[in-house]
């Protein structure tokens, strides 16, 4: 009965409710309509790759209602339920090149997080002096390498790899590309590390653990997160890496995005083929991106104060 | 930002014997010496003065691996705890200064050589032509104009992650799903992006978003015809790979924000955008720079997207100087001016980021 | 074949269409005769039992081919090199093989050709598959840095100057000739094009030459008619057969509507956008009419001194043709390289006439994306009236009527050898072998008939009665066959010059080419002279000497 309320609502308050019921609106809204924009050319490569050539050049978009799913993207792979039990050399070097991927890629972010994260902590909690060298010269130095263009290296490498007979070799990719990752992950690892506070160690160190013991058993846990966050985006960039993968390599160590490339010629472009080839080349990413994300959100943070 | 002095003390007390220290030495200078043995007997092998060799370089490899090792060694024997500092950054200093400097130095030499891959005279050298050349081209110096341009579009960007990492730390459910559906297109190859968004989903007859534009209103939408559009479309597209980079960076740093200083500043009357502009904003400042000077760098080697959809461009507006390095390079194997062209390019990135920085550097810490 | 081709005859969508306008005859050869060593175990009848069925595998409308398909192939006609090879003779030799892996063929197809031959040889084969977009750089860098990983090559013949031009190349010994059984070639295939400086060394799988595509029901269509005959043009309404009609077409048709599809009409598509230099080979097509005279080999640069003729009046008015027609195009054109034109436009129903390689034409029937297959014709390249005689500076007309010559873009693919193998006496006789078993006769009538990214390319493919035997129907191979045979064939055929970094010339045309089309030069002739300049610096760059010694001997001068 509203004659027994005491308390009413003011007319602030009340508008202040619609005020963010509005607000909410918005928010969520925008951030559907980002997801849409994210999320649709990966719908569209998914679906492009279920269509044959009049549903790529009608542009349909939903399955079942504008074209009929077929499996010509994927049986051009090998890799449809009638072709995946029968020899397709197709379908082995789709393999042989994935797997190439997976080794050269985790091997280099591997090797990156290794001889990166040493790096970084070094250059967090001791000052250098390597001939001219400070510590900031030297972050520069392996900042520089990020810069550097490929197309300089190129013609060296080159003639480099073939003295040292790492032509085609995957182990000639992981040194190149570790080289090229490095930089993000001293970058990225410098500021995790430099967010942790020095007392820590210092009290292992207090305790009688040598600096190295201290950082393997007090420091490297607490960056955990971090260092999986810096291998993410060093899987990330290597996979998808061209340049050096089309130049450096011919039979046995060949990568995943020269194959995409190669899905067109002068018969015109095998959208299906293509599709089916990007959808399969960014999926382990899209497990790794969806599985670990939490560490990723969670290891650029800094400051961890545990 | 610069300590003189070491952040973590360390104390020891090292019992470094001459021992020690004669052992460290003749470490490193023992493997040492193995290499330059291994380099001479290869050499002189190539040249013919010796009868013995191996089939390829490979040794000489082996042999500075173990070299770089005992190195590392030798620096903790003889150095002691000093020599364990060292130890952390000496393995990335190595490996990166032995990739890169033989590199480097050819790579210098065939810069200023006049080197055409299908010519039969091979190398040779022609001093400063190659940097005169570079000076009157008209191609490089239109490219080094796009990418001005297209520096100036990553503020856009860098406002746009910003709104989306304050969206996204804000009170909202489902926050993993969106964190991860913002998360995916890094994850998208530039070549599979080239050509899915690029080829296929902008194409003018039927592509869904020309559809889209002809359901806005716009009667024949062109997207690449001309130079204006065209390069609008190809910082789209490169925006939607990378945005979500900064994203990540960003709210990694939001997160990091203590509640109580938010707080504090709701407590002190803020409304929500003062609190925003005087207490978040320049708290996330070094992230912000890290964020974008990161995406700087790897916005000036554009080249994918620009090589595949566009070819350089109506008449050359979108050409960015890697791409047409890598027209000059690849598709016309003029290596010694490609070359030359990168390191210039080298050069002025080095030398726009150094200038960035220390405006930056003024900028966050003031000297009275 | 082309993919589209075959996959449409499997439909069988066909219709009777026969409007070839070309004069010469299929130019049928029988198939049985000249086969060589290997099938001489009987009568003639023999080789073309062979043959039929051969084309039996897998069969017309049975799906494209599988790879047990090719192996069962390369199996059959493995009977060349069973008379020169004993079993078992190359055990232990590792050979290497570079080619492209376009969507899946050449490479692919390659690779299931030489299973049987490796097993019988006992030799093994390791694969290099390359995009076309990096192919020729990856060449070019192999060559200079003496990075040669490679014993056989599958190598587009504008190539050649790189390679064979610097001794990289095997010659062709003796015996290869007679097992792939060389007479059998097309015309323009022989010397001296089929030659490098007097010596041979490619083995030919593939022809090359653009011809005309056009849409048959434009130019069937009354109203066109009509208005044509009311605006006061010259002559019937019909397709054009020279390029000033062209023009004058393409100008007329803007505003009218597609009688097909009701959307805008448009006529010639020219590819404004540059395709990894192939690009340049379009305004090729264009501008051969005007410039390759019937009496001088040379079209593209003087014999004597290498001076480039692109900015000759022949050249600057193919030029401002496309300037003329270029707001007749469709929407975005400025965007739109070769690929565009031919699949996007041409046969999804937009415009009414392209320039292309025999891809169009096929796949105007048997792709799936196209809505022109029963409205496509396609003829040879459109002559000129008249013709610029370079030597005397002046247009001529011709006493025969327009003047032809077809461009004969890109010449073809071939598998060649590399000297390497020169050393020793197994590998060297291995790796001709296997070649020879790629090139050879009856290997290649299969290979024109199913889809392999191949065309025809020897005389005895012509012979439809063959074709027909094997399913395919005889009013689309009639005309499919006549049109590349007529191009061929042709005694005016502009070939393009094989010269080292050949593709840098082209390349660099599309650079100033783009500008020009973007309007940044003040008239076609200034922006033609910019590419003859950066020609220069090319031509400076390789070696003046060189390339001119090098440009005669592709012409055999």
């Amino acid at each position: 009965m509203s004659d027994s309320q005491i308390f009413h609502d003011s007319e602030m308050d009340l508008s202040h409710r619609a005020k963010w019921l509005t607000k909410r609106v918005a928010v969520y809204g925008v951030l559907i309509f980002w997801t849409i924009i994210c999320l649709f050319p990966i719908y569209w490569t998914i679906t492009t790759s279920f269509k044959i050539a009049p549903d790529v050049m009608q542009g349909n978009m939903i399955p079942w209602v504008d074209f009929e799913p077929r499996w010509k993207g994927w049986k051009s792979l090998g890799l449809s339920p009638n072709t995946i039990f029968t020899e397709s050399t197709v379908r082995d070097e789709f393999i042989k090149r994935f797997m190439n991927s997976i080794k050269t890629s985790v091997g280099a972010s591997t090797l990156a997080l290794i001889l990166g994260s040493c790096a970084a902590y070094g250059l967090s909690r001791f000052n250098y002096r390597f001939g001219f060298m400070r510590n900031s010269d030297i972050s520069f130095f392996f900042l520089s390498q990020l810069i550097l263009p490929p197309v300089v290296l190129a013609l060296p490498f080159l003639v480099l790899y073939k003295k040292f007979a790492l032509l085609d070799t995957s182990l000639g990719l992981i040194l190149l590309y570790t080289l090229t990752v490095l930089p993000i992950v001293i970058w990225i690892m410098r500021d995790q590390f430099s967010s942790i506070p020095v007392e820590l160690e210092e009290a292992a160190l207090v305790d009688g653990l040598s600096v190295w013991g201290a950082f393997f058993t007090i420091i490297l846990p607490i960056a955990l997160p971090g260092m999986v966050a810096a291998f993410i985006l060093a899987l990330v960039l290597t996979w998808n890496e061209y340049f050096f993968a089309a130049l450096l390599t011919s039979t046995d160590a060949k990568t995943l995005p020269v194959m995409v490339a190669s899905q067109t010629g002068s018969q015109g472009i095998n959208w299906w083929s293509m599709a089916a080839l990007s959808a399969a080349a960014i999926f382990p990413l899209v497990v790794i991106g969806v599985v670990l994300e939490r560490f990723i959100i969670k290891g650029m943070a800094s400051g961890s104060g545990k | 930002m610069t300590a003189q002095v070491d952040l973590l003390h360390v104390v020891t007390t090292d019992n470094i014997t001459p021992r020690r220290i004669a052992l460290g030495r003749t470490l490193v200078w023992g493997s040492a010496g193995i290499l330059f043995l291994l380099i001479a007997i290869q050499a002189l092998f190539e040249y013919g003065y010796l009868s013995f060799g191996f089939e390829n370089w490979r040794p000489v490899l082996y042999g500075y691996a173990f070299w770089a090792f005992c190195f590392c060694a030798s620096q903790v024997i003889i150095r002691g705890e000093q020599g364990k500092r060292a130890l952390f950054v000496l393995p990335a200093v190595l490996f990166v200064a032995s990739m890169v400097i033989f590199p480097l130095l050819f790579g210098l030499s065939i810069a200023f050589s006049d080197w055409n891959l299908a010519s039969p005279d091979g190398r040779s050298f022609n001093g400063l032509d190659n940097v005169r050349q570079m000076w009157a081209d008209p191609y490089y110096w239109n490219a080094l104009k796009n990418m001005v341009y297209y520096t100036m579009a990553i503020l856009v960007e860098y406002a746009i992650a910003f709104g989306l990492a304050l969206l996204l730390n804000s009170q909202i459910r489902a926050q993993k799903f969106f964190r991860v559906a913002f998360l995916m297109p890094l994850m998208l190859s530039p070549v599979a992006v080239s050509w899915m968004v690029g080829k296929s989903m902008l194409e003018v007859r039927f592509g869904p978003i020309a559809r889209l534009a002809r359901w806005i209103g716009w009667d024949s939408p062109s997207f690449f015809g001309t130079p204006e559009m065209a390069r609008t479309m190809v910082m789209v597209m490169d925006a939607w790979t990378f945005i979500p980079f900064m994203m990540i960076m960003i709210l990694a740093g939001l997160q990091a924000i203590p509640k109580e200083v938010q707080e504090a500043a709701k407590v002190d009357g803020a409304s929500a955008i003062q609190a925003f502009w005087q207490v978040v904003f320049p708290l996330m400042l070094p992230i912000s720079i890290t964020a974008v000077l990161i995406r700087i760098i790897f916005k000036l080697k554009l080249a994918d997207i620009i090589i595949t959809v566009t070819s350089g461009g109506p008449g050359g507006a979108t050409d960015s100087v890697t791409s047409f390095i890598f027209r000059e390079y690849r598709d016309r194997s003029n290596v010694g001016y490609g070359t030359l062209l990168a390191m210039v390019y080298l050069v002025v990135i080095i030398i726009a980021i150094t200038i960035f920085m220390k405006l930056v550097d003024r900028w966050m810490n003031p000297r009275y | 074949m082309k993919v589209e081709l075959y996959n449409r005859m499997r439909r069988g969508q066909m219709s009777r269409r026969g409007m070839l306008k070309g004069a010469a005859s299929i130019g049928a050869v029988a198939a049985a005769g000249g086969l060589g060593l290997g099938l001489n175990t009987g009568p003639a009848n023999a080789a073309t039992d062979l043959r039929a069925a051969l084309l039996k595998i897998p069969g017309v409308g049975t799906g494209s081919p599988s790879d047990a398909d090719y192996q069962k192939v390369g199996e059959m006609t493995l009977g060349p090199t069973k008379a020169v090879v004993e079993e078992g003779e190359f055990e232990g030799v590792e050979l290497t093989f570079l080619g492209l892996n376009n969507q899946n063929q050449h490479n692919f197809l390659f690779r299931g050709f030489l299973k049987p031959w490796e097993k019988y040889t006992g030799a093994k084969i390791k694969w290099i598959d390359l995009a076309q977009a990096d192919y020729n750089a990856r060449l070019q860098q192999s060559i200079a840095t003496q990075t040669v990983d490679f014993d056989i090559i599958e190598m587009g013949a504008p190539f050649e100057g790189d390679v064979t031009g610097r001794g990289l190349a095997s010659e062709m010994p003796e015996w290869v000739k007679d097992v792939i059984d060389m007479d059998d070639y097309v015309d323009y295939l022989k010397a001296p094009v089929g030659t490098w400086n007097g010596k041979t060394y490619r083995v030919s799988i593939d022809g090359d030459c653009h011809n005309f595509n056009y849409r048959t029901d434009y130019f069937e269509n009354e109203d066109f008619a009509a208005a044509w005959a009311a605006e006061g043009h010259d002559g019937p309404w019909e397709v054009p057969a020279t390029w000033q009609k062209v023009q004058e077409v393409t100008k007329f048709l803007t505003g009218k509507k597609d009688p097909l599809s009701g959307l805008d009409a448009h006529g010639y598509l020219d590819p404004l956008k540059g395709w990894g230099g192939f690009g340049f080979y379009f305004l090729a097509s264009r501008a051969t009419a005007y410039a390759k005279h019937p009496d001088d080999p040379a079209w593209l640069f003087d014999p004597e001194d290498m001076k480039p003729r692109v900015n000759n009046e022949a050249w600057v008015r193919a030029i401002q043709d496309v300037l003329d027609v270029m707001a007749d195009q469709p929407t975005d054109q400025i965007n739109a390289d070769p690929g565009t034109t031919a699949f996007q436009q041409f046969l999804a129903g937009t415009g009414s006439m392209v320039s292309w390689w025999g891809d169009v034409g096929a796949g105007a029937k048997t792709s799936d994306s196209s809505v022109v297959g029963e409205v496509t014709g396609f003829s040879i390249l459109p002559g000129s009236d008249d013709v610029w005689n370079h030597k005397e500076g002046k247009w001529e007309t011709l006493d025969s009527g327009p003047n032809h010559a077809p461009n004969m873009a890109y010449i073809g693919w071939g598998v060649y050898v590399m000297a390497r193998v020169d050393a020793d006496p197994k590998r060297h006789k291995a790796a001709w072998s296997a070649a020879a078993h790629l090139g050879g006769k009856d290997l290649s009538l299969w290979a024109s008939a199913y889809p392999s990214g191949f065309q025809p390319y020897r005389k005895s493919h012509f012979n439809v009665s063959e074709w027909t035997e094997a399913g395919y129907d005889e009013a689309f191979i009639d005309d499919y066959l006549s049109s590349e045979a007529d191009s061929y064939n042709h005694p005016n055929a502009a070939i393009e010059p094989r010269i080292p970094g050949i593709f840098q010339y082209y390349s660099v045309a599309e650079d100033e080419l783009a500008k020009i089309y973007a309007g940044q030069y003040a008239s076609a002739q200034e922006g033609a002279d910019a590419i003859a300049a950066a020609w220069e610096k090319i031509t400076d760059q390789i070696g003046r000497e060189s390339q001119t010694a090098l440009y005669r001997a592709s012409l055999n001068l």
